[in-house]
C-alpha cells in the first residue's frame, strides 16, 4: 500500500542529511582526538587531522594518581555491575512476593515503591551524605552501590512487576504440584522466566548508574574511588583547552557503553519504549 | 407455539451411582484467611523496603528537616523557621536559578517532543534505513551527559566549529557560552540533542500501537493526510505524549551535569540551575541548611509538576 | 494410590461467583473419572481445590481418608497436567520430566533410571534433550504426561489436556492417556467439555452444570437413564430428541399424544411409571434417541407408529442420518439453549425462534428406503421412551420391574 515513491527516496534524503548534522559533534570528537597538540592551533577546529595520532590516548591513559582514567573505568565497571546486582536481586524478590500476594499490604507495599519514584533524590542525598560520612560510606565503593541500589530499587521493582503481572501463573502453580518449595519455585522455574525483564532492569538502571555525575561528584568527588565521570571533570578541568587530550578521555569513556549500546540496541530501544510506561 | 419450562432443578436426586459418606479425618477447620498456595515469602520484600524507607523516605523527611535550621555541616544548628525560604526569596541569585530552571525544563520538555515526535514520524515506516537511523538517533541517549556537554562546549568555544561555519557564511563570531544571552540556550540545545531520541523512542512506541492495516485502510478510504494524522495518529501517541513530557520536564528541572561542564553557572549565575545551587550551597559552602532548603524547593516544584501530569493525563483516558 | 473425595465442597470466587456449590463427589481408588459440563460450569475450579491452587469455601476435601483442606499443593502428592501444558520453557525434556523428582530429592541415579523409564514408554527416549519450544504439539502433551507419571503420585489431574491438539491426534492420545492410566492404575480426575472424549475415556463421568452435580455414573447408565434433561442432551451425539407430548390413559392402555398423532402404547408399556398412570392426561417432555426411530420394516408390530415429514437426509456410511420434522411443540429450556449456545450461538437463536414443529434426527441404516421431501413412518421401542417432567426437567424414571410389581 504505502509504496516506495520518489517522494518517499527525498524523505529518506532529508532525514540522512539531518542525521548527518546531528552527528556531527562525534565528527569533532574523533578528529581533534587524533591531532597532535602543534595542529590544534595550526589547522582549523573544524578540519581532519592532517597527521593522525594516537598520541593523546596513550599520554591520557598513562597518567596517575587522581588522573588514572583507567583506574576510574574500573571503579565504574565494578560500582555498576554491584549496583546492578543488588537492584536484580532485592528488585526481582520484592517485585515478585508484591505482584503475587493477595494481602492488604501487599499493594500498600507498592505505592510505597510507586511514590519513591515521583520522589525526587536531590533533598536526600545532604542527610545521606551526612550519614554516609558518619558511618564512613562516604568515598567507598560499597558506600556508592547500596545508594544506587537504594535509590533506582523503586524503578527495578515497578519494572518487575509490571513483568511479573503479565506473566500467568501456570507454571509456579505446576512446580507447587511437582513438590517444589517457594524458594525452588523462584530461583528454579521463575528467574530463568523472568530474563527479559532483568535484562530492561539492567539497562536502564545500569545507565543511570554508569552515566551518574551528581551523587557520584558529592560522594566520591576527591576519594580514592572516583568514577568515570568524577574522573573526568577534574581531569577535564586541569587541562583547560587541550581538547585533543579532553577529547581522548572523552573518546575512552564514551568507549564502553557505546559498544555494549552497538552491541544490544535492540534491547536498548525496547527497554527505553517498553520499559517506561 | 414453544413449550417453555423453568430450569430444571438442581436437586441431588442422583439416578444411579451415589457418593459414599467421606468417612475418617479430621473435620473440617474452619473459615481461613490466607490462600493455600503462596508465591514467595512475604519477607523476600524486605530488603528492598528497608532500602526505600530508608534512602527515599527517611532521607528525604530529614533534608526536609535540615531545611529549617542554619546547619553549617559542622557542631550544633538551630530552628530558625522559614528563614532559609526567605533569604531564598530575597536572594536575586536563587530567583535567577528558579527562572533558569523552569526555562531550561519547559524549553528541554517543548524542543524534545517536538523533535522527537518528527522523527519518530519520519522513521515509524516506509524508510528503507529507519533501523539503522533510529539507532544512530537513539545513540547521544546512552551517553553520559558530562562527556556530551564536552563536546559541545568545545564546538560553542570562540574558536571553535560553530564559529568556523558561521565565519564561513561570513556572519560574526560570538562567545557563546561567555555571553549571558545566548550561554542558557546553549546548555538547552546540548540537553535537547542527547535527549531527542529517547522521545523519539517513546513515540515510535506509541505509533507502533496502530496497525498498519487500519491506515492503510483509511488510506484507502480516501482520508486526507491530515485526517490521517488527526484520528489515527495523534490518537495513538498520546499516551507517549504524557509519559514523555512528565519525563523531560523532571530530568529539565533537575538539569546539573550539561551546566556543570559547560558553564560551571556562569557567565555570573547566567545559568545556575536549583540543582547546581543546591550542590555548591551545599557541598561546596557548607551551608547544609540553606543547601537544603534550596532543594525543598526543587523538590515542591518537581512534585507539584508530577502530580499536575498525572491529573491532566488521567482527565483525558 | 488413593481415593479423592468432594465431601460437600462450595466454592465462592472472592467478587461472589459460586463456581461450585455443594460438590458431592468420589473418585475411587485407581478410577478414571471424567469430569464434564458446558464452559464455565466449574469444572476447573473442581479441579484446582483438589490441586489445592483454588482456596475451598465450604466442605472437605479427602485424599484417601485424609483431609487435605490445608495441605500445600506441594505436600499433596498429586501431579496436574495443564491445558497448555505448563512446560518449564527454559528446560529440557529430560529436566523438565525430572524436576518432580528433583524437587522430592531423589538420587541422582535413580533420577536418571526413572525419566528414562517414563520416556520409554512415552516414545520420549530421542527428544530427552530437546527444549519443549522444539516439539510438536503432541510431544508437549506426552512430556506433560512424563512430568506426571514419572513420580508416581497418588492422583492425576487434567485439564482439557487435550484441547490444543488436532481432532486426528487428540483421538490417538485419548487412547494414549487410557492406556497408560490403566498401566500405573492411577487415581485420575480429568476434565474436559467435550462429551465424546467423556464417553470414550471415563470409567464413570460426572456431569456439572452451573457448578452444581447432575448425575454421576458409568457412560452406559448416563446414556441409559438420564438424571435430567440437561444430561438428556449433553450426552450423545446428535443429542436425544426432546418434544412435548401428552401421556394420555384409555381403556385399552395408554395413548402418546404428540400434535396432531395419537401414539397408542402396548398394554404394559407404562407399567414402570406408576407417575404417569396417575392422572387422566400427564403433559410430558419425551425424549427419543435418535437410534429410537427405527425402519418399520424390521420392526415389532406392537410398537406405536410416528409419521413425519423427511427434511434431510444426511448418508454417513454405514448409517443415514436423517432430519425430520413433527408438528409436536419443542421443548426449548433454559438447558437446551445453555448446551447449544455452548455449540453455537447461531444454533441457540435458531432455537429460540423455531417457530412450529419440532426437528428430529434419526440415525438408520444405510439400507433405509426414506428419502428425502417425503413423509415417512417410523416404529418406536417403547422401552426406548424418556419421561422428563414439564417443569422440573427431572427424569420421570421407570421404577425396578419388581418395584413395579409391587405396588401394582
Ligand atoms: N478467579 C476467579 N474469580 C472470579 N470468578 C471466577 C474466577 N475463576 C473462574 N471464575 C468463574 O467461575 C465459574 C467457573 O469457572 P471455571 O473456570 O471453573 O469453568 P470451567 O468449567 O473450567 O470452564 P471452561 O470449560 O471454559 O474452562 C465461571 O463463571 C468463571 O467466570
Ligand atoms: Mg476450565
Amino acid at each position: 500500500m504505502f509504496r516506495y515513491t520518489k517522494a518517499t527516496a527525498l524523505r529518506e534524503g532529508i532525514v540522512w542529511v539531518v542525521a548527518l548534522l546531528t552527528l556531527m559533534p562525534f565528527y569533532f570528537l574523533i578528529a581533534t582526538a587524533l591531532k597532535p597538540d602543534e595542529e590544534l592551533l595550526t589547522t582549523g577546529t573544524s578540519a581532519p587531522p592532517s597527521r593522525p595520532t594516537l598520541e593523546n590516548f596513550t599520554e591520557v591513559l598513562s597518567s596517575g594518581g587522581d588522573n588514572n582514567i583507567l583506574l576510574a573505568l574500573l571503579h565504574s565497571v565494578v560500582i555498576t555491575v554491584g549496583s546492578i546486582a543488588g537492584l536484580v536481586a532485592f528488585g526481582s524478590l520484592a517485585a515478585y512476593v508484591l505482584a503475587r500476594t493477595t494481602h492488604r499490604w501487599g499493594s500498600v507495599t507498592f505505592y510505597l515503591f510507586l511514590v519513591a519514584i515521583l520522589l525526587p533524590t536531590q533533598l536526600g542525598l545532604v542527610p545521606l551524605y551526612i550519614g554516609a560520612r558518619q558511618i564512613g560510606l562516604v568515598g567507598s565503593m560499597w558506600g556508592m552501590i547500596i545508594l544506587y541500589v537504594g535509590t533506582l530499587m523503586p524503578l527495578a521493582v515497578f519494572l518487575y512487576a509490571g513483568f511479573f503481572r503479565n506473566l500467568p501463573r501456570d507454571y509456579e502453580e505446576a512446580a507447587a504440584l511437582d513438590g517444589a518449595s517457594p524458594a525452588r519455585v523462584f530461583f528454579r522455574v521463575v528467574l530463568p522466566l523472568m530474563a527479559p525483564a532483568t535484562g530492561t532492569v539492567a539497562i536502564l538502571t545500569g545507565l543511570i548508574v554508569w552515566n551518574d555525575f551528581f551523587s557520584a561528584l558529592i560522594f566520591l568527588g576527591g576519594s580514592d574511588n572516583q568514577t568515570l565521570p568524577v574522573s573526568m571533570y577534574y581531569y577535564v578541568g586541569s587541562l583547560v583547552s587541550a581538547w585533543n587530550k579532553i577529547f581522548a578521555i572523552v573518546i575512552i569513556s564514551m568507549v564502553p557503553i557505546l559498544a555494549f549500546y552497538l552491541f544490544a540496541q535492540k534491547k536498548f530501544i525496547q527497554g527505553f519504549a517498553g520499559g517506561i510506561k | 407455539m414453544t413449550a417453555t419450562m423453568g430450569t430444571p432443578q438442581d436437586t441431588g436426586a442422583l439416578v444411579r451411582g451415589s457418593v459414599p459418606a467421606a468417612g475418617g479425618g479430621q473435620p473440617a477447620r474452619s473459615r481461613r484467611s490466607r490462600p493455600l498456595i503462596t508465591y514467595g515469602r512475604w519477607w523476600w520484600a524486605l530488603p528492598a523496603v528497608a532500602m526505600v524507607l530508608l534512602i527515599h523516605y527517611a532521607a528525604t523527611a530529614g533534608g526536609a528537616l535540615y531545611a529549617f535550621t542554619d546547619w553549617t555541616g559542622i557542631g550544633d544548628f538551630e530552628f530558625i523557621g522559614l528563614d532559609n525560604f526567605r533569604r531564598i526569596l530575597d536572594d536575586p541569585d536563587s530567583i535567577g536559578s528558579l527562572q533558569n530552571t523552569l526555562f531550561l525544563a519547559f524549553g528541554f520538555l517543548v524542543l524534545t517532543n517536538v523533535g522527537g515526535l518528527l522523527l519518530a514520524l519520519a522513521l515509524n515506516r516506509t524508510l528503507k534505513t529507519r533501523y539503522l537511523l533510529r539507532v544512530l538517533f537513539f545513540m547521544p541517549v546512552v551517553l553520559s551527559p558530562l562527556a556530551v556537554s564536552y563536546v559541545w562546549k568545545f564546538i560553542f568555544d570562540f574558536n571553535g566549529p560553530l564559529n568556523d561555519v558561521l565565519g564561513w557564511v561570513g556572519a560574526e563570531p560570538r562567545t557563546w557560552l561567555a555571553d549571558p544571552a545566548l550561554a542558557l540556550w546553549a546548555v538547552l540545545v546540548v540537553m535537547a540533542w542527547q535527549t531527542t531520541g529517547m522521545v523519539m523512542v517513546i513515540y515510535l512506541a506509541g505509533l507502533a500501537t496502530v496497525p498498519p492495516e487500519i491506515e492503510e485502510a483509511a488510506a484507502l478510504d480516501g482520508a486526507s493526510t491530515w485526517r490521517r494524522f488527526r484520528y489515527i495518529t495523534v490518537p495513538s501517541v498520546r499516551p507517549s505524549i504524557a509519559i514523555a513530557s512528565t519525563l523531560m520536564l523532571i530530568q529539565g528541572l533537575r538539569v546539573f551535569d550539561q551546566v556543570m561542564a559547560l558553564t560551571g553557572g556562569g557567565p555570573a549565575g547566567a545559568t545556575e540551575t536549583l540543582a547546581t545551587q543546591v550542590y555548591k550551597e551545599t557541598f561546596a559552602l557548607s551551608n547544609f541548611g540553606y543547601g537544603a532548603a534550596l532543594a525543598l524547593v526543587l523538590t515542591m516544584i518537581m512534585l507539584v509538576f508530577s502530580v499536575l501530569q498525572q491529573a491532566a493525563t488521567r482527565d483525558r483516558s | 494410590m488413593a481415593s479423592i473425595t468432594y465431601d460437600r465442597i462450595t466454592k465462592r470466587y472472592p467478587d461472589g461467583t459460586q463456581a461450585v456449590s455443594e460438590l458431592d463427589l468420589s473418585i475411587r481408588d485407581g478410577e478414571f473419572l471424567v469430569l464434564v459440563g458446558p464452559s464455565g460450569c466449574g469444572k476447573t475450579t473442581a479441579l484446582r481445590m483438589a490441586a489445592g491452587l483454588e482456596e475451598i469455601s465450604d466442605g472437605r476435601l479427602l485424599i484417601g481418608d485424609r483431609v487435605v483442606n490445608e495441605v500445600h499443593p506441594s505436600q499433596r502428592d498429586i501431579a496436574m497436567v495443564f491445558q497448555n501444558y505448563a512446560l518449564y520453557p527454559h528446560m529440557s525434556v529430560r529436566e523438565n520430566i525430572a524436576f518432580p523428582l528433583l524437587c522430592a530429592n531423589v538420587a541422582k541415579s535413580e533420577v536418571k533410571e526413572r525419566v528414562d523409564r517414563a520416556a520409554e514408554s512415552l516414545g520420549l527416549t530421542e527428544l530427552l534433550h530437546r527444549k519443549p519450544k522444539a516439539l510438536s504439539g503432541g510431544q508437549r502433551q506426552r512430556v506433560a504426561m512424563g512430568r506426571a507419571i514419572v513420580r508416581q503420585p497418588q492422583a492425576f489431574l487434567m485439564d482439557e489436556p487435550l484441547s490444543n491438539l488436532d481432532a486426528k491426534l487428540r483421538g490417538q492420545m485419548r487412547a494414549e492417556i487410557r492406556s497408560l492410566q490403566r498401566e500405573y492404575r492411577t487415581t485420575t480426575l480429568y476434565v474436559t467439555h467435550d462429551q465424546v472424549e467423556a464417553m470414550t475415556m471415563g470409567d464413570r463421568i460426572a456431569i456439572l452444570r452451573k457448578g452444581v452435580l447432575q448425575q454421576l455414573g458409568t457412560p452406559d447408565e448416563l446414556y441409559e437413564t438420564p438424571a435430567n434433561l440437561f444430561v438428556a442432551e449433553f450426552i450423545g451425539a446428535p443429542p436425544m430428541n426432546v418434544l412435548s407430548a401428552t401421556v394420555t390413559r384409555t381403556p385399552a392402555g395408554s395413548t402418546l399424544v404428540l400434535g396432531s398423532q395419537r401414539l397408542a402404547l402396548p398394554a404394559g408399556a407404562l407399567d414402570a411409571y406408576p407417575a404417569l398412570a396417575g392422572a387422566d392426561a400427564t403433559p410430558v417432555a419425551l425424549g427419543l434417541r435418535p437410534e429410537a426411530l427405527r425402519d418399520v420394516t424390521t420392526a415389532d408390530p406392537s410398537w406405536p407408529r410416528l409419521v413425519a415429514d423427511v427434511d434431510l437426509v444426511e448418508n454417513l456410511p454405514p448409517e443415514k442420518l436423517v432430519h425430520l420434522r413433527v408438528d409436536a411443540d419443542p421443548v426449548v429450556t433454559e438447558a437446551t439453549l445453555e448446551i447449544a449456545a455452548d455449540i453455537d450461538q447461531a444454533a441457540a437463536e435458531e432455537l429460540r425462534t423455531l417457530g412450529r414443529g419440532s426437528v428430529l434426527h434419526a440415525r438408520l441404516p444405510g439400507t433405509t428406503a426414506v428419502r428425502e421431501g417425503g413423509r415417512a413412518e417410523f416404529a418406536i421401542p417403547p422401552s426406548a421412551l424418556h419421561f422428563f417432567d414439564l417443569s422440573t426437567g427431572q427424569a420421570i424414571a421407570p421404577q425396578s420391574p419388581r418395584l413395579a410389581a409391587a405396588t401394582a
